[in-house]
């Protein structure tokens, strides 16, 4: 006899921790997070404030308040690395060979270090009036 | 080349319906996000490393093609959170209610709930384009 749609879509299947697993767990963690760190940060500066509003002085306004700067590096850490991983799994998608995906993976981490270290230097550094 | 060229033929043919749909819309939303959010982090980090680029780029921004694609980029934010959101809240919470009624359901309420919140913010982000580009 086969098995109905339904009996199968209750079958639970026992995951082992793997690097997929915990990024496919991550992906959904840092989401949640990430609705009210994104949201309110464009709805300030996009809808509130405005681009017409926003200059150096602005910038360094904001980031005399250490709050704000841990929320922006928060925001740099999670966003970026969701969005990394995002563009990986979506290049999986395309990719079906082995190496090629592990190329793929050791670039995508380079290009995720090297924007992190350029964006976390700007926050931690601030704004240098000339 | 060839999957490229079957995956967009696929696209146009394969007729998943809503599921299908909000998959594409996710994906679409999150990359779009994803390339401006490279951008974004670029052109912010010249505040300490080249100041006087700065103005330059806010400059970029406030032209009325970047306000426009600005209007854009904040329904993806929305959607792609609200859809976001339903994933993951079914994945870690709810897996036993992934059937295609609910996802048909959930999809079409999470399109919904996205422009419900896109519209007052797209609102305010036009009146601003046509303040400060169009003088009114």
């Amino acid at each position: 006899m086969s098995a109905t749609m339904e009996q199968i879509s209750r079958q639970s299947v026992e995951m082992q921790g793997s690097f997929e697993n915990t990024a496919w767990r991550w992906m959904r963690y840092s989401g949640l997070l990430l609705i009210p760190l994104a949201w309110i940060h464009v709805a300030i500066q996009d809808v509130l404030v405005g681009v017409h509003s926003i200059d150096l002085d602005y910038v360094a306004f904001r980031w005399a308040s250490l709050g704000w700067r841990v929320y922006d590096f928060a925001l740099l850490a999670f966003a970026f690395a969701h969005g990394v991983n995002g563009l990986r799994q979506v290049l999986f998608d395309y990719i079906g060979n082995d190496k090629a995906r592990r190329r793929l993976s050791w670039l995508l981490l380079a290009f995720w270090l090297i924007v992190s270290l350029i964006g976390a230097g700007a926050i931690v550094g601030g704004v240098r009036m000339e | 080349m060839d999957s490229v060229k079957l995956n967009l033929t696929g696209l146009a043919r394969y007729r998943g319906r809503e599921g299908q749909f909000s998959f594409l819309l996710h994906r679409l939303t999150g990359l779009g996000t994803l390339l401006f959010l490279v951008i974004h982090i670029l052109d912010t980090s010249t505040v300490y490393f080249f100041p006087s680029l700065y103005s330059h780029a806010i400059e970029i921004y406030r032209s009325t093609p970047m306000m426009i694609g600005e209007i854009f980029l904040v329904f993806s934010v929305i959607y792609h959170g609200v859809n976001g959101a339903r994933i993951a809240i079914f994945d870690l919470f709810f897996p036993n209610l992934w059937n295609i009624e609910t996802q048909r359901s959930t999809a079409v309420w999470t399109l919904a709930i996205a422009i419900l919140l896109w519209l007052p913010a797209a609102f305010l982000m036009g009146r601003s384009l046509l303040v400060h580009n169009f003088g009114l």
